[in-house]
């Protein structure tokens, strides 16, 4: 059945893509930096225009919740939501990380995403190929650049995000790791529609109230009143 | 002419349901106070994140209790300035999404118009106005000619009053929000007690960094002075500055009606003397009910209704801007 309006605002770039049955029937991939919140929803309706689709058209609905930049990524998920809320369909959030690394399920080492998380930091996670698939290895976490060189220690892995643009020289350093190049960094529209698809397949589409950005970090008020207190939130 | 407006400038999530620029049909507010008041302020990531969560219930809410559906509206409105930038994008964001979807206008508001031009919400106003705007964020005075139609005359030069509040409360222990907690035991205390500075005499524009720095000086001179006492005498002294400045703004515009708006408008004792102005002076004086002087959003959609047929829509790819002035 599925007709999926999919797209990630989770790094500098907006991907959107418009899929049937996993398969994309139109998309855009716009260079946005922090201009998410004009460039999304002209996006959305550009998109959909050259589907050939009114926005009624959709079954559901799937969206990056990260982990990315915090702004970006509350203003895909609120436009998410707010489509979802408007249209009465189910959304589904994907993991950004998951997003980045599907298209190289085939490889026979380890994919590590990597995403910048500013401050000297990357979010990342490491999925191991199988059956055509990713299984998770480490579930997305921060860290510095460092830290993600020796928690791979010598390992063979490809690592795959715009971290790996920002950091390429200390990840290139390690061992094991092969550097993917730039264009393969933002979520692709295939990635989006495929695993859109697949999680629709699996029922994971819900109301809109259910969908939550992935922060992986606390904001820095919130560090600094729990640090200043030993026994934490009350 | 039905409106959806939304409004996630600070720390309230709102929406509501507006027609014609003056009936409000629906007016939700969910609060972030709670969620701030460990910090003693409002922190910017914290009311981004909580206006994520909360964006979808409070407008359903708003479009529930009006009795409408989106099929229903003729635009939707966001607050787009000034305010906290990543709080912006979660509203201005949410209205695109929705006026897309519905195929009506999107309308980005000027947070600051919404509130001068509340007082047309279920009223008729006479111009032109003699606006004092006062909260957290701003302290502003402002003509309004005609609807729509606005020139600052002044403003402060340092902190916005709800900023005095919250910092003299903050020193003398009262907790967070500082305006309502002054408020309260200023009523038990002498308001004549202290001879605080008023700042700026004889200017349209205001400041109280100078009267805060006073009280901090004056407590720590005289620990034993009744903190009553402080918080009526510190009041006055702000009341009077605001009230002082809006008398002159009247006279220099010729104002037909005395209007207050933002939080601080609440105070009882700047409403009081605001009233007591306007009788002095002949003029009419419209003190809003609280929940239209603090942040809400059918003064959003009654603003829009007023830019929508000055302007038209405003395109799907503008943004936002956390510094936005006014006239
Ligand atoms: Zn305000």
């Amino acid at each position: 059945m599925t007709t999926v309006l999919a797209f990630d605002t989770a790094t500098d770039v907006v991907t959107v893509a418009v899929g049937r049955h996993g398969a994309v029937v139109a998309s855009r991939v716009v260079e946005s930096g922090r201009a998410h919140a004009e460039h999304l929803v002209p996006t959305v309706r550009d998109v959909l225009a050259e589907a050939g689709l009114a926005l009624t058209a959709l079954d559901a609905l799937a969206v990056g919740v990260g982990p990315g930049r915090f702004t970006g990524l509350r203003v895909g998920v609120t436009t998410a939501k707010a489509l979802a809320l408007a249209l009465d369909v189910p959304v589904v959030g994907l993991g950004t990380l998951d997003v980045i690394a599907h298209p190289w399920r085939d490889d026979e080492r380890d994919v590590v995403a990597v995403v910048d998380a500013r401050r000297r930091e990357v979010f990342w996670s490491r999925y191991r190929p199988r059956g055509g698939r990713l299984e998770p290895v480490v579930a997305p976490t921060v860290a510095s650049p460092a830290d993600l060189v020796a928690a791979l220690g010598t390992d063979e892995v490809c690592c795959v995000g715009d971290g790996v643009d920002r950091y390429r020289a200390v990840l290139a350093a390690a061992p094991g790791v092969e550097c993917l190049p730039p264009q393969y960094s933002a979520p692709s529209p295939l990635a989006l529609c495929e695993l859109a698809d697949a999680a629709c397949a699996a029922g994971a589409a819900d109301a809109p109230d259910a969908l939550v950005p992935v922060y992986l970090r606390e904001s820095d008020a919130v560090i600094n009143w729990e640090q200043a207190r030993p026994g934490g939130p009350t | 002419m039905l409106i959806l407006g939304i409004e996630t400038s600070c720390d309230e999530t709102a929406a509501a349901v507006v027609a014609d620029g003056r009936v409000v049909h629906s007016s939700v507010v969910s609060s972030q106070v709670d969620l701030h008041a460990r910090y003693g302020g409002v922190v910017p990531e914290e009311a981004s994140r909580a206006h994520v969560d909360l964006i979808v219930p409070v407008v359903r809410d708003a479009l529930a209790a009006a009795g409408v559906t989106l099929a229903d509206l003729d635009a939707v409105a966001a607050c787009h300035g000034p305010g906290l930038a990543g709080a912006l994008l979660v509203g201005v964001s949410a209205a695109k999404a929705l006026a897309l979807a519905a195929d009506v206008p999107y309308v980005g508001v000027n947070h600051l118009e919404a509130h001068c031009g509340a007082g047309w919400l279920d009223h008729d106003l006479a111009t032109p106005l003699a606006v004092l705007l006062v909260s957290g964020g701003h302290t502003l005075l402002v003509e309004v000619a005609a609807r729509g139609e606005h020139r600052v005359l002044g403003s402060t030069v340092d902190d916005a009053a709800g900023e005095a509040f919250d910092k003299v409360a903050r020193f003398l222990g009262l907790g967070y929000p500082g305006g309502p907690a002054i408020d309260r035991l200023a009523a038990d205390g002498d308001r004549t007690a202290i001879a605080f500075p008023r700042a700026m005499p004889g200017e349209l524009d205001a400041s109280f960094s100078g009267l805060k720095t006073a009280v901090v000086q004056y407590v720590r001179a005289h620990p034993e002075a009744p903190v009553a006492d402080v918080a009526a005498s510190f009041q006055e002294a702000v009341v009077d500055q605001l009230v002082d400045k809006l008398a002159r703004a009247a006279d220099a515009v010729g104002a037909a009606t005395l209007v207050l708006g933002g939080g601080v408008a609440a105070n009882s004792r700047l409403r009081e003397r605001t009233a007591a102005l306007a009788a002095a002076t002949g003029r009419e004086v419209f003190l809003p009910p609280l929940a239209l002087c603090t942040d809400n959003a059918a003064m959003i959609a009654a603003a829009a209704a007023v830019r929508l047929v000055a302007d038209g829509p405003t395109p799907l790819d503008a943004g936002v801007d956390p510094n936005l002035g006014l006239g």
